[in-house]
């Protein structure tokens, strides 16, 4: 009855409470507004409904982490507001009991929170009514699937969540405590979730961890089909069941924890350490000499002022700093410093320099979805409320009111105080980045590169958003509408994009961006970058004077009042300051208007989509039409790095290569750089000429004949002028240019690839449905023009003093003219019409094999890996010139290029890698792979499949390309690191089925995406290769060479590539050729029970229970179980040295039908594991159950 | 220097007149603003120490406009509220020295000497190094009489100061702000009329927003003269005697009840005059028989 009492009470009180419906209001407008700008475009992307049972129960569970500020509120004022307000010992000597007192508050507090969770549903059910998406969007009305998630995401959330943060705010007595525990929770979600799933994948431990349940979504996210995820309802199924009775198990427990401590009596803060002497003294009797009358001691002015903002702004930091603030801090700094530990890239450890250990750090301020990303704004948020209501919960208002200091100098003094505390932030974040690098081992500090970047280019953020977070504060005079606007301010900062506020004029703080990199630097982006922040700055300024002029001094005032007073404050010097902001606001923001929309255009990402579309629906009907074929290519390149520019003079050498007589050339112009007026070698017509859409059609006076030859003469220029809202175009820098000719040169003919491909976005701007990839069987795109044609290449490319400029083909010449250098290239075969420039000041480092010389142009600083790099371009040129035919060219290059990701690019004769690949550091990778190795053998590969064997533009084409440079890999990295050497880099690459991802897929033969062709297709690829034989495939494989390796029409494609394996491989084992390629086969293999005793003769015999199934999964993931009758690896292993599998004791094929067999092998020695399918040879997601240790038997005893 | 307020009006927003058209004069020395609860006292305080705007009026302090000049009047203007907190972790000798510098004490050699006498002063010496959390309510009500005096004020205003100290330490800090009384304008705001029979030169009755009476204390009881009679009756004729004579108080005395009217002639039978002190002008103000 009491606890009834005191449970009705806090709900009656909470509901009469504004901010408790303002929290669901925003709620339901938060979902309906996310639901509709977000999940409208993932439905008609990947073909779910709009408000399939997925998408409700991902919105719950971003309901219940969006809610969980008003969480806080409720559970830290149910437990705490007595002891905060000073009723404490008005409740604590009622007859309540504790049991009841806690007890009624927490339920109130969870029922509280658990109505506002209701604003989830109901937000949901309004973006599913309201009138907008498409009618085929919207799938049937399922109550069950609100239901189930609110029950089995939102009610144990919020259980949850009000447990925590409601033991926390009792035992510490204060609300704010359950700021901090909301704190805690949201990291420990966004941890589990982000790092231990996301980069350590361990997605069993993520998912128990994960308090909220994200983690077990992120796994269904990749685990399910389009179909599930719009069927499938969320309930307490599998993981999610054990992860919610773990966390409402702790949640119980935690309760009872906070029951059994907390006590109803008088809370003396330390009384045990207390002085005796604290009592005091009385006042003193009699006449004392005032001291004030010792003369004047106040001194006021500019001076004085100063230094009591830098009194207020100590005071300040010191509050933070030696509070939970600090240790918040240093658990941030902390766990940065773990996480950056971890830098590697597939496991493969990088060097720790300072730009990837702050790339670790510097995490962007509005990229909530990163870990840090989210600690800092909630940090700042939190504190800012904290120092702007300090005084007044302290009941100090009043005293400091009256204290002669004008309003600018105690927010600026906070300001200051908090502007230190990040300040503070960052130095620790140095310290802990430079702590790593020694853990790491790398001791090139670069202190001034953190400085930079964490001071320069980071703290400014920090700076303006702690501002902004302030001014809110001071203006809205609540702190719990204040944290919630503050909330929705950074939301819209962080997602404003994303909702279709795209300038970076109209969200607050936000600029171009910015990118390090060690070759360029940080040009050309710091400008830009800084012009925006001037100008956000001038805007932090107008927001400090509207705050001070707002400043609460002494009581809680009317906003009456409050606007009364601003007006009396507004003085002669706020006038000037504001109008100075202002005027700086116009200024800047005319200039970057200016510099965005004028020189620059002002696209958003469905500007470029329509631009696609448009371009399709003028120029589509050329689509095929017959145009002369480019043949060769006569470049003049100018490269300006310093003055950021570049121009090209070429000529195009054409061809009418077909049967008929051509009457007009098509040339699509890049939007990137300006084209100059184009030259035929023949009068011509310009009868159209599209800038905006870049297309241009020129008549000519008289119709090429077929075999004819035609010249176009062009000119293009680079020369950006000012920055676009995006920032700058890093094509030509100071240091470190790259650009290719698809981006910048003309191309001929209707240009296919500018067309929207999903089927939502060709829908949505009513273009003709069509299949994203052309099909497999589309006999057109077999003989597509252009694709595949080769060009003679030859081009003079001049750059500045200190460069090296690099080109495809021979380096003919090289010379020096006045300050510039030039280069003479020229292919002496010709290649792909797919090619690059660089220019920057590289080291060489060259080396040979046979006539071919291998050149490796590197950034100086980046030469850990280059002999790594030689070694296997010389063994991968020896194996494939041997297995699949000649290398045309002299020469074979790597170039580095600017950007911090690990990848590399394979054009003909030039591989370009990114620098995140210099730095991986495979000496230091425990499982002794070597990663650097098999990717350069890989991208050599490239050179026969891509170069050579260039696939028609179909489905499967990334198979004839990525599978087969993976598998021509493998072959090298087997032949000269070795088979055990091999079988761990397949283990490796097996690492991605610890990611969950859906088993619906096409068959390989089809396969366009990159976990198909990167994972699958290799995979199948070294199983054939298991079962056929290295020569029979290699020879299937030569042959595919010599018969498509002309780039002539028609060209290859998966077909092709089956059909000379069929006739390679020996007739029993097609039916595996057709599991791996024709269908989307899985083998389920398991191994249950293995068992092994010793014979009378001192063999072992060793019998293993095991299971076998093989199913087909189709593209909407629906599973038919195919009959089996398959050959299977079966092992058996003696021990090995630790992790180690051991050396293999018995290793023979046995053929295998469907269901559960008992198999007995003989071995020589004793056997310490035994299975089927040991080396994962063929497709089986579970691939960790095929081997089991073996029990001993039969009391069998050493 | 005297504080000059005039025609000074405030309405709160939930509809509370708190103040109505008050006009004062308040000249150098202790003033008493004597008044029940809910007066308007406090706001009548804060706005004299700048904290709070009144819908109309002005308020002067010497030459200084008070609404508008509020930084030249916190200069010179030290303030104890009627209630306040301290920062719990920062210790006394901290606080004070961080008010001593947002009270412009800029100069590190005298803020110290400063702050170590007015510890030395309000008796906070000893604990000057122990966290505020620690301390007693009295030691509190002195913390904050020393933040008050600091930085020599010209207009100390003190609400209710006394009511949370024990009557030996009351009589101290009555004497410490008479002295400071001597050089300074003094407003002392209470409800217990004795505080300011004991030391106040000039005192005002405020009662529902209004100013009732302002007058010399001395002046006001000698105008009481022979207008108050007293009688000890049993509490149950209490009723009788209130409807016919103008009860301006009654207190308990040995279990009888002694019960003061006033009135300009003999009032009746066992009614006897009495002499009369401030009391009597405050309860005859308050139940409008003065004036």
């Amino acid at each position: 009855m009491r606890c009834w009492e005191i449970f009705r009470f806090e709900i009656a009180y909470q509901s009469r409470r504004v901010s408790t419906w303002l929290y669901f209001a925003v709620l339901v407008t938060l979902t309906y507004y996310v639901s509709r700008q977000i999940y409208i475009d993932n439905a008609r992307r990947d073909g779910y409904f709009f408000n399939a049972p997925f998408v409700i129960a991902v919105m719950t569970f971003l309901g219940s982490m969006m809610g969980l500020l008003s969480a806080t509120q409720l559970a830290g004022d149910a437990a705490a507001r007595d002891v905060q307000t000073r009723m404490d010992p008005l409740f604590y000597t009622t007859p309540v009991g504790k049991t009841a007192y806690l007890r009624g508050r927490f339920l109130a507090a969870f029922i509280l929170y658990a109505v506002i969770l209701l604003a989830v549903p109901l937000g949901l059910l309004l973006a599913a009514v309201v009138p907008g998406p498409e009618a085929e969007l919207i799938g049937p009305f399922r109550p069950a699937a609100y239901l189930g998630a609110y029950l089995s995401l939102a009610l144990p959330n919020a259980f949850v969540a009000t447990a925590f943060l409601f033991s926390i705010a009792v035992l510490s007595r204060r609300a704010m405590a359950s700021y901090l525990g909301g704190l805690l929770l949201f990291s420990v979600v966004a941890f589990s979730r982000g790092f231990v799933a996301g980069t350590l994948e361990w997605w069993e431990l993520a998912k128990l961890l994960d308090p909220f349940g994200m983690t077990v979504l992120g796994e269904l996210s990749r685990g399910w089909t389009p179909v599930e995820k719009s069927t499938r309802l969320i309930g307490l199924q599998g993981s999610l069941l054990s992860n919610r009775i773990l966390w409402i198990g702790i949640a119980l427990g935690v309760l009872a924890l906070t029951q059994l401590r907390f006590r109803m009596a008088h809370h003396t803060a330390g009384a045990r350490r207390m002085d005796k002497t604290l009592s005091g003294g009385p006042l003193p009797h009699g006449r004392v000499p005032v001291p004030s009358r010792a003369g004047k001691q106040a001194t006021f002015g500019f001076a004085t002022h100063a230094r009591q903002m830098l009194a207020v702004a100590r005071e300040s930091f010191q509050e933070i700093a030696m509070s939970w603030g600090g240790l918040v801090l240093a658990g941030i700094a902390a766990l940065a410093a773990v996480s950056a530990t971890q830098i590697e890239h597939m496991g493969v450890p990088l060097f720790a320099t300072a730009e990837r250990i702050t790339a670790f750090l510097a995490a962007p301020l509005t990229s909530p979805q990163e870990f840090f990303g989210m600690m800092v704004p909630l940090f700042i948020l939190i504190h800012a409320g904290e120092l702007v209501w300090r005084e007044r919960e302290a009941r100090l208002s009043e005293i400091i009111g009256a204290a002669p200091i004008p309003e600018w100098v105690c927010f600026l003094g906070k300001f200051v105080g908090l502007g230190l505390v990040l300040g503070a932030l960052q130095a620790v974040m140095t310290a802990a980045g430079i702590l790593v690098q020694v853990f790491l081992g790398h001791f090139d500090f670069e202190i001034g590169l953190y400085a930079r970047i964490l001071f320069g280019l980071q703290l400014p953020d920090y700076l303006l958003f702690a501002l902004l977070a302030l001014v809110v504060h001071v203006v809205v005079n609540h702190k719990y509408a204040g944290h919630l606007v503050v909330v929705i301010a950074y939301a819209f900062m962080a997602f404003g994009p994303a909702l279709g506020v795209g300038h970076n004029l109209l969200v607050y703080g936000s600029d171009p961006g910015w990118s390090y990199s060690d070759i360029r630097g940080f040009e050309p982006f710091i400008a830009p970058w800084l012009w925006f922040k001037f100008y956000w700055a001038a805007w932090a300024l107008l927001l400090a004077v509207a705050a001070t002029l707002l400043w609460v001094s002494g009581r809680d005032a009317d906003l009456g009042s409050r606007l009364a007073l601003a007006r009396r404050r507004f003085t002669r010097r706020a006038a000037g300051l504001a109008t100075a902001a202002v005027a700086l606001i116009l200024t800047l923001g005319s200039f970057l208007f200016y510099n965005t929309n004028v020189l620059n255009q002002y696209r958003t990402a469905s500007d470029g989509l329509a631009w696609r579309a448009e371009y399709e629906r003028r120029y589509g009907q050329y689509k095929g039409i017959r145009q002369p074929e480019l043949t060769g290519a006569n470049l003049r390149v100018e490269i300006y790095p310093d003055r950021r520019e570049a121009e090209i003079r070429g000529t195009f050498h054409l061809v009418n290569t077909g049967p008929d007589a051509i009457d007009s050339v098509h040339l699509a112009i890049k939007p990137a750089v300006h084209t100059m007026a184009v030259r035929f070698d023949r009068p011509v017509r310009n009868v159209l000429s599209d800038e905006e859409f870049g297309h241009r059609i020129y008549a000519l006076e008289t119709s090429l004949q077929p075999g004819e030859l035609l010249q176009l003469h062009f000119e293009v220029h680079f020369k950006p002028r000012g920055f676009s809202n995006r920032g700058m175009d890093a094509s030509v820098v100071a240091n470190g240019t790259y650009f290719t000719n698809d981006a910048w040169l003309p191309a001929i003919g209707y240009q296919a690839d500018r067309e929207l491909r999903s089927a939502g976005d060709r829908r949505k701007y009513r273009l003709s449905a069509r299949p994203e990839t052309p099909l497999l069987d589309d006999v057109e795109a077999r003989h597509g023009a252009g694709w595949a044609a080769r060009i003679a290449f030859e081009a003079v490319v001049g750059t500045g003093e200190g460069q090296v400029a690099v080109a495809p083909g021979r380096l003919r010449r090289s010379w020096t003219l006045g300050r510039r250098r030039y280069f003479h290239y020229a292919t002496d075969v010709p290649i792909r019409n797919h090619y690059a420039f660089f220019s920057a000041a590289y080291a060489v480092h060259e080396a040979r094999w046979n006539d071919t010389s291998i050149e490796i142009f590197h950034h100086p600083a980046h030469a850990w890996n280059v002999d790594r790099m030689v070694r296997s371009v010389q063994a991968s040129l020896d194996y494939y010139t041997q297995q699949f035919g000649p290398y045309p060219h002299g020469q074979l290059r790597f170039v580095e290029q600017p950007g911090d990701g690990v990848s590399l690019h394979a054009s003909p004769v030039n591989i370009s890698y990114e620098e995140g690949f210099s730095l991986l550091n495979p000496g230091a990778d425990q499982r002794d792979i070597d990663l650097p190795f098999a990717v350069v053998a890989h991208e050599v590969a490239h050179q026969w499949w891509g170069a050579t064997l260039t696939p028609a533009p179909v489905e499967g084409a990334a198979v004839l390309t990525e599978s087969l440079a993976w598998y021509s890999g493998m072959q090298v990295v087997e032949r000269t690191l070795g088979r055990e050497h091999l079988r761990r880099l397949v283990g490796m690459m097996w690492q991605v089925y610890a990611t969950p991802r859906t088993r619906a897929a096409v068959p390989l033969l089809r396969a366009s995406d990159s976990f198909l062709a990167y994972r699958k297709g290799p995979f199948a690829m070294y199983a054939l290769r298991e079962y056929a034989g290295v020569g029979q495939v290699n020879a299937a494989l030569r042959r595919l060479i010599e018969r498509h390796g002309s780039g002539t029409p028609p060209l290859a494609t998966t077909q092709d590539l089956y059909r000379e394996l069929k006739a390679a491989i020996p007739q029993p084992l097609h039916y595996l050729l057709a599991d791996l390629f024709e269908a989307n086969t899985f083998w389920e293999l398991a191994t249950q029970r293995v068992s092994a005793k010793q014979t009378g003769t001192g063999a072992w015999q060793v019998t293993l229970d095991v299971r076998a199934r093989k199913v087909v999964v189709d593209t909407a993931g629906v599973e038919t179980e195919v009959p089996m009758d398959d050959l299977i690896e079966v092992g058996v292993f003696a021990e090995g040295k630790s992790g180690e599998p051991g050396e293999p004791l018995y290793l023979q094929m046995h053929r295998l039908r469907s269901g559960e067999h008992r198999i007995t092998v003989m071995v020589a020695s004793e056997p310490a594991r035994a299975g089927i399918d040991p080396r994962n040879l063929l497709i089986d997601v579970e691939g960790d159950d095929n081997v089991r240790e073996i029990t001993r038997s039969g009391g069998q005893t050493r | 220097m005297e504080i000059q307020i005039r025609n000074l009006s405030k309405t709160y927003a939930n509809g509370v007149h708190a103040l109505k058209d008050v006009t004062l004069t308040i000249p150098r020395g202790m003033f008493g603003l004597l008044g029940p609860n809910g007066a308007g006292k406090s706001t009548l305080m804060r706005m004299i120490a700048t904290l709070q705007e009144p819908d109309q009026g002005s308020i002067r302090f010497g030459d200084i406009d008070v609404l508008r000049q509020k930084e030249k009047v916190r200069e010179t203007l030290g303030y104890l509220p009627q209630e306040f907190g301290v920062y719990p972790k920062v210790t006394g000798a901290q606080l004070l020295e961080h008010f001593a510098v947002l009270k412009g004490i800029t100069n590190r050699r005298s803020r110290r000497e400063i702050v170590d006498a007015l510890l030395h002063q309000t008796n906070l010496y000893e604990v000057r190094n122990k966290k505020l959390g620690g301390y007693s309510g009295g030691m509190r009500q002195r913390f904050g009489v020393a933040v008050a005096l600091l930085g020599d004020p010209k207009l100390i205003i003190v609400d209710e100061p006394t009511a949370g100290l024990d009557p030996a330490e009351r009589v101290r800090f009555l004497n410490l702000l008479s002295e400071l009384g001597e050089d300074a304008v003094v407003i002392l705001s209470t409800h217990i009329v004795d505080d300011v029979s004991e030391l106040c030169s000039r005192l005002a009755i405020i009662s529902k927003g209004t100013i009732l009476l302002e007058a010399e204390p001395l002046q006001a009881v000698a105008a009481m003269r022979g207008r108050i009679w007293q009688r000890v009756i049993e509490k149950t004729g209490l009723d009788e005697i209130r409807r016919a004579h103008s009860v301006i108080s009654t207190k308990l005395l040995a279990g009888r009840t002694v019960v003061r009217v006033h009135s300009t002639t003999a009032p009746g039978a066992g009614f006897e005059p009495v002499e009369p002190d401030l009391e009597d002008v405050y309860f005859s103000t308050m139940t409008g028989h003065y004036r």
